[in-house]
């Protein structure tokens, strides 16, 4: 590749992954972009992008194709391979001649030989010290990449670390907004419950809340529930004292 | 550190840190489930009361806009988005109201209004501040709202009203009185408090203690 064309093709990663980083972007997408940029880049046969789940296991997220053997090669590197050390290290891993790495990762490398992969680049998926997964490239040739090509190759999966960094941020805001929201809309029926009761059967809101927790115990239901199907109108406020004896005050 | 002096000192926050008079923070997706974290005073407590009445304000148009909103000299603006609020401000010396939006990430949880007797803008290095301590008041105003509407006790008092119980023990009431669905009874306490000049809470107070019935106000004359 010349410099032209070089610069050219690199603009053009750049911008691919930055466009897949726009406001409601989905992280698989991004990553699909990422290993498909730099697998072009450095000359790859394919790529696969690993990400760790919650228990710290690498599991498979974009691959340049899916074909059952990249997929078991793969999950090979990610068990005892250059993945999984790319990973635990926090530092690429570069195995410039899988033929002679010394039956470091027999397994692996059989897998791989097979498929024709002779050399293969691991590049850890991290920010400030946290690793998050690996980008694995594989060559049909032997010999390592180029540092341009790996410095490329690193710039791009910073950014792509981000963006997903970025994802998982977005997720648990929602999450802890979501717990907020319905705990003050779930208060807020109780109090509605409790107001119905109280008018209908002539309680105090005491007495409303006791009757309205003793139906819900007894009927397997959340408060939450018995409250909205009384403001609902699925259950009459008699109902609930009825259903009980020892419920009414 | 009992839980009432967190949430206050999350108002004393910004009042120690931006020069203004007084300040509130509320938490809620609608306008219905706003819960009020801590009110500085009791200025900020009947701004806090009337946005929540009213349903207008610099603190719903900073929810809408995601952006700080408020003005800098409250009684000669005119304010074609709240104009109530805007005199009603006015008419109990606030000079200049800042509300600035309090999120998690990229998700709204609420908004921090800050209100001065003196009119003028806030500086950038004002409201730069106000904006970091936005920031970090988020998750802890939204575990103590969450804190609060979880216990079945009501801890409310006049500088945080939380949830406002009454209010909905009241909607619960009024929904049975007139045979009606939760939205139109807490409207229809809404409209009768507006009318009558009195807060949503007074209303409220008085028909969970039987002194109003719906039933009676709405007969045909």
């Amino acid at each position: 590749m010349d410099g032209t064309s070089r610069e050219a093709r690199l603009n053009a990663a750049f911008v691919a992954v930055a466009d897949s980083l726009t406001e409601h972007y989905d992280v698989v997408d991004l990553l699909h972009t990422l290993v498909s940029e730099c697998t072009q880049i450095v000359g790859a046969t394919a790529g696969g992008l690993m990400l760790a789940d919650a228990q710290g296991r690498l599991q498979l997220i974009a691959s340049t194709d899916e074909s059952a053997e990249l997929v078991e090669v793969m999950q090979l590197a990610a068990g005892v391979g250059p993945c999984v050390d790319c990973f635990n290290r926090g530092a690429a891993v570069s195995v410039p001649d899988i033929a002679g790495s010394g039956g470091q990762w027999p397994d692996f490398s059989a897998a791989a030989l097979g498929q024709g992969f002779h050399s293969v680049h691991a590049t850890p998926m991290k920010l400030r010290g946290e690793v998050i997964g690996t980008m694995n490239l594989f060559l049909a040739a032997t010999g390592a990449l180029t540092d341009r090509d790996e410095a490329v190759v690193r710039a791009l999966a910073d950014v792509a670390t981000i963006g997903v960094l970025q994802q998982r941020i977005a997720t648990e805001s929602h999450i802890v907004a979501d717990q907020l929201q319905r705990a003050l809309d779930s208060r807020v029926l109780i109090e509605q419950a409790k107001g119905a009761m109280a008018e209908a059967l002539n309680l105090t809101m005491e007495q409303a809340f006791t009757a309205l927790r003793s139906y819900a115990r007894n009927h397997n239901l959340t408060l939450n529930e018995v409250s909205s199907m009384l403001t609902t109108r699925r259950l009459s406020p008699q109902a609930v004292v009825d259903a009980k004896s020892n419920a009414a005050p | 550190m009992s839980d009432t002096s967190t949430a206050a000192e999350l108002c004393d926050l910004y009042v120690d840190n931006v020069p203004v008079s007084g300040a509130s923070i509320t938490v809620f997706r609608n306008p219905g489930t706003q819960s009020t974290i801590c009110t500085s005073n009791e200025i900020a407590a009947q701004l806090d009361e009337l946005q929540f009445d009213l349903g207008e304000g610099p603190r719903w148009e900073a929810a809408r806009s995601g952006r700080p909103t408020g003005s800098d000299d409250v009684s000669s603006e005119t304010h074609p988005d709240w104009p109530v609020f805007g005199r009603a401000a006015a008419e109990l010396g606030v000079g200049a109201l800042f509300s600035f939006p309090i999120r998690i990430g990229t998700v709204l949880l609420g908004v921090a209004d800050l209100y001065r007797l003196t009119p003028g803008a806030l500086d950038d290095a004002a409201t730069s501040r106000a904006l970091s301590i936005s920031h970090r008041v988020a998750v802890p105003a939204a575990e103590t709202a969450r804190r609060s509407a979880d216990s079945p006790l009501s801890e409310e008092g006049r500088t945080a009203p939380a949830l406002r119980r009454e209010v909905h023990q009241a909607t619960g009431m009024i929904l049975v009185q007139l045979d009606v669905d939760a939205d139109v009874a807490f409207g229809l306490l809404k409209a009768h408090a507006f009318a009558q000049s009195r807060s949503v809470e007074d209303v409220s107070h008085d028909v969970v203690a039987r002194r109003i019935d719906f039933r009676e106000l709405t007969r045909e004359p």
